[in-house]
């Protein structure tokens, strides 16, 4: 009941825009993924009062734009939080321009509530190639960042390098991870994180770059601290499901129930011999 | 021989009066409406209580823990009483034992009342973990009420014989009823070795039992990380607190029972100053653990700790907490330490105080403790934060308690409430040191 008095609190409020329509807000991210995926980060809010609201279940169109023509690659639609993720399944397919640079317009072509709405995106290729090595006993990643276009090396460029943790990733060395000439960075991994079965998740990522967008990669590395398993799953524990139940447990209730129940099933045999007992 | 007829006369059960017959239609209209209160929870969901995320015990568990404390009455009197050899104990022992099987009986009940679906009540014995101390309470509840039945039941056979003759001629039915529930009884010495030793072995082990009882149930709180409840004291805490409420609900059915059954010769000022005296020292027990409970945490408290201690001491609870503590443990002792205060009329009223006392002091155990727990429940509204019980619950538990009181009457309309057998031989045994010494 909740849910449907909130629904239609917010319904209600769409439904006033009729006469207005919104103007909604793209924003897009290209993220490249290496050895994995990629594919173009899209949140779509809009202004409603004072409030920036994000924008569900609307279709975007994303185009590949060439030579003064638009060549369609799909469309994606928003989740309830206003987001879509559109993967390139095959990146040659985009075209770049004599620059070398690809350019793709993400189209939202309105509706009943939103007028139409589109975001252009531009973005060169890069790669990065990141490894662990050891020197005199100490852990570095290595990772070097190239431009593909020109297959050159880009240097001055600001690294992040982190571990993945649970809920929020641990970053290692310096602030800035500035690139060299020769488009690399080391990092030291201190010693002592801790990883599963003693394995660090790395990434290191070039973040928004205006030229290049985001970029990335992954290196796991059995170079982390070995997490020793201290569940007490499937172990006998207070806190275990009744087939678990720790020994003494079993033993000691059991005896005093048996032990009581006996006794009381022996002194209902003793009315029964009472009313049994001959003159 | 004819004292012995007077005594049958005197102490077989009778028909009721006019005013037995209000009482008992009083009782039955109470639990009729309970019934119909409960029948509504059952079919709308407890959602007619006024139990939410905060408060999810309430007034049932509080009294399901009264009956519980009351129910500790057949052990301390009847058990302990015989094993030590206190023979003023003969006129009361009876009355004990009903009371307990009443109180542990609707215990039993109310347990299943506060679990919304009765149908569930299978998912305990499937389902129930070991570790559990709610499964432990599932136990020792059932064993407790068998238990306590032939407490009752042993001592009761060679009344049951003498109640077959006495109306033999007057009510062949009832008579009829009397020689079945005698099981045959003909004293014959086989006979009675074995109920002896049955006795003996029940009143040795009601005790354990009875202590167990109490004290899983003071486990069912201390085992939960709470505030007031995380305590090592809580097992002894209530045991001396149903050694409390188990005397003072004695000495008020004791006193009712012996006006309307006109029993003053049998249950004299003598054993009144007796319970009177029992009743003290459980008071003044209980006030030692009261001043462990709540002095204790005064200097450690923790924010939380405080924070109940206050809604106790000063706050919300106050007017309930210190009902409890005056009327129902500070007052009794002053008034039962003066020998004019162990009188049957002053103690019906002390027995009365230390009952309601009782009643309530388990309901402030419960609730306050669940309105502040470490963690605050997100999102819930304002109203949450507070418990009153609602007119279904009422309802419901006043009909638990008019249906242990209902046991109770019945029993006393068709039992005899006193020995009559032990009682007859007693006055034997008297009679003979008399003419001995003489």
């Amino acid at each position: 009941m909740l849910v449907m008095f909130i629904s239609n609190i917010g319904l209600q409020h769409l439904y006033a825009q009729d006469s207005e329509k919104n103007t909604v807000r793209i924003k897009a991210t290209y993220v490249k993924i290496m050895n994995k995926e990629i594919y173009f980060d899209i949140r779509v809010t809009s202004k409603i009062g004072n409030d920036n609201i994000n924008v569900p279940s609307i279709e975007l169109t994303v185009y590949n734009e060439f030579e003064e023509s638009e060549i369609e690659l799909g469309t994606v639609t928003t989740n309830m939080k206003g987001e879509g993720k559109f993967v390139i399944k095959d990146f040659n397919s985009i075209k770049p321009d004599s620059t070398a640079t690809f350019n793709v317009l993400i189209s939202f072509k309105g509706n009943d509530n939103y007028k139409k709405a589109s975001k252009s995106l531009s973005f060169k290729d890069a790669v990065i190639e990141a490894k662990v090595i050891t020197e005199d006993s100490i852990n570095y990643i290595m990772a070097t960042l190239k431009d593909t276009s020109k297959d050159s090396l880009i240097t001055e460029a600001s690294l992040t390098v982190q571990v993945v943790r649970l809920f929020k990733p641990l970053f290692i060395g310096e602030e800035f991870n500035v690139t060299d000439e020769n488009g690399t960075i080391f990092v030291p991994i201190e010693e002592g994180i801790p990883g599963v079965d003693g394995n660090l998740t790395i990434e290191v990522v070039l973040n928004d770059s205006e030229e290049y967008g985001t970029v990335k990669d992954v290196v796991i590395a059995p170079v982390g601290v070995l997490i020793v398993d201290e569940s007490t799953f499937d172990q006998r524990k207070m806190w275990s499901p009744r087939n678990k139940t720790p020994i003494f447990l079993l033993i000691f209730p059991n005896a005093i129930i048996l032990g009581m129940w006996s006794l009381i099933i022996y002194l209902s045999f003793n009315l029964f011999k009472i009313s049994k007992s001959k003159n | 021989m004819k004292n012995y007829d007077k005594l049958v006369t005197d102490l077989a059960p009778r028909k009721f009066g006019k005013r037995g017959v209000t009482w008992t239609i009083f009782l039955v209209i109470i639990i009729i409406i309970g019934l119909i209160a409960y029948i509504d929870q059952v079919i709308k969901g407890q959602v007619v209580t006024n139990m939410r995320d905060y408060a999810l015990w309430g007034i049932y568990i509080s009294n399901f823990v009264f009956f519980v404390a009351t129910s500790f009455v057949g052990s301390v009197t009847v058990a302990v009483l015989r094993l030590t050899n206190n023979t003023w104990r003969t006129p009361l022992v009876r009355i004990a034992e009903i009371i307990s099987l009443a109180a542990i009986s609707m215990a039993g009940l109310t347990i299943m009342i506060d679990m919304g679906r009765p149908d569930r009540l299978l998912n305990l014995f499937i389902h129930g973990r070991l570790q559990s101390p709610i499964t432990w309470d599932v136990i020792i509840v059932p064993t407790y009420i068998a238990l306590s039945f032939l407490l009752l039941y042993f001592p009761l056979l060679p009344d049951l014989a003498i109640l077959k003759d006495h109306f033999k001629k007057t009510k062949p039915k009832l008579s009829k009823w009397y020689g079945k529930l005698a099981l045959n009884w003909k004293g014959t010495i086989e006979q009675k070795a074995i109920q002896g030793k049955s006795i003996k072995i029940i009143a040795i082990m009601i005790i354990p039992v009875g202590i167990l009882l109490q004290t899983i149930d003071a486990w069912l709180f201390s085992t939960t990380y709470r505030v007031g409840w995380d305590s090592t004291n809580m097992g002894a805490y209530f045991i001396s607190g149903a050694f409390v409420a188990g005397v003072g609900a004695l000495i008020t059915v004791v006193y009712i029972i012996r006006r309307v059954r006109r029993l003053e010769n049998y249950i004299t000022d003598y054993h009144f100053d007796k319970m009177g005296k029992f009743l003290v020292l459980a008071c003044l027990t209980y006030l030692y653990f009261n001043i462990n409970e709540y002095l204790l945490p005064i200097f450690t408290a923790p924010v939380q700790e405080d924070i109940h201690l206050n809604a106790l001491v000063s706050g919300e609870y106050a007017p309930i907490f210190w009902f409890a503590q005056i009327v129902g443990l500070f007052l009794p002792i002053l008034i039962l330490l003066f020998k004019k205060g162990r009188k049957p009329l002053p103690m019906f009223i002390v027995g009365l105080m230390v009952v309601v006392g009782s009643w309530w002091k388990r309901y402030i155990i419960v609730t306050p403790t669940l309105l502040h727990p470490f963690l605050p429940i997100e999102g819930v509204p304002e109203s949450w934060h507070h418990y009153f019980p609602s007119i279904h619950e009422w309802l419901i538990t006043a009909a638990t308690l008019a249906m242990s009181l209902l046991i109770i009457t019945l029993m006393v309309r068709f039992l005899p409430v006193i020995p009559i057998q032990r009682t007859a031989d007693e006055q034997e045994l008297l009679e003979t040191n008399t003419n001995t010494e003489s």
